[in-house]
């Protein structure tokens, strides 16, 4: 693999990578939660592209697809691994337009290829 | 000879002490398959069926020296138990248990066994080859093919695991 990708670890959430509103499962619109600290998970080639295991990013909210831009943006070299690969809050897969409230774990779930 | 049945729990590491069920583990020590075979051991059953999947040192003339496994541990865990139950149900088995190793093989390694058991064979044979193609689909777990010169190279075949969200929500 090639040396690790630089991201910093502090990650502005707001620019407008989506138009879309973020959502709760409810269909409720979600309020802007405060500025918190998301830590996100990567795993196998993931991890290994990104350079470490976890990265702590300041999040003010938004949704899976806002996260996704961003993550993108700031390593472009995840970014077709990136496209290719699911997003779980707390254990449980998100689709693009759930929310990630402040504070969340998330974890990158790229395509798998155990057995 | 029969299958070797387990009279403690403590003999059996892959059956579960409540209700019967059987427990799908994620492991870092090589896998006892006779025990995984034990575990599915059931009156009710006159097929049994173990598949071991093991470690290949070439594939298409490539050399393989080894492999590593990584998982989300506690996804994947929920992702095999809900594969197990499934498969009881839709292939009637009498018990059914998985186990995949994590961390690095060796060659010829065990790298996942499954067992089920029935009360006939062709269920039980389909029912291990549809949980090998489920878990190959949707587990959260990778592998690390290494090569003899050092190198080495995860594997991300295809698209999203199957059952994820954003899978689902495509047309």
């Amino acid at each position: 693999m090639n040396p690790p990708a630089f991201i910093p670890p502090v990650v502005k959430s707001s620019g407008g990578h989506s138009t879309s509103q973020p959502v709760h499962a409810s269909g409720q619109a979600m309020p802007p939660p405060q500025s918190e600290i998301l830590r996100i998970t990567f795993f196998a080639g993931m991890a290994e592209a990104v350079g470490r295991r976890h990265l702590d990013m300041q999040w003010a909210g938004g949704s899976v697809e806002q996260l996704r831009a961003m993550l993108a943006a700031e390593c472009p070299a995840i970014g077709p691994l990136l496209a290719r690969s699911a997003v779980a809050l707390a254990g449980i897969y998100a689709s693009d337009k759930t929310a990630v409230p402040a504070g969340s774990d998330v974890a990158i779930i790229p395509p798998v290829s155990g057995g | 000879m029969g299958i070797p049945r387990s009279k403690t729990d403590d003999f059996n590491l892959y059956r579960r002490r409540d209700g019967g069920d059987h427990e799908s583990l994620l492991v870092r020590e090589p896998i006892d398959t006779q025990r995984v075979l034990a575990a599915v051991a059931d009156d009710a059953a006159g097929a049994n069926v173990l598949f071991v999947g093991t470690a290949r040192g070439i594939t298409d003339g490539v050399l393989t020296s080894g492999l590593e496994y990584e998982a989300h541990e506690s996804m994947a865990a929920d992702n095999l138990i809900k594969l197990r139950a499934e498969a009881v149900s839709r292939f009637s088995l009498a018990a059914c248990a998985v186990v995949h190793r994590l961390g690095k093989i060796a060659v010829g390694e065990a790298s996942i066994a499954i067992a089920v058991s029935g009360p006939h064979r062709h269920a039980a044979w389909r029912a291990a080859e549809w949980l090998m193609e489920q878990i190959k689909k949707e587990t959260p777990i990778w592998k690390c093919e290494y090569r003899p010169d050092g190198g080495r190279e995860w594997s991300h075949p295809g698209d999203m695991p199957v059952g994820c969200a954003a899978e689902e929500h495509e047309p």
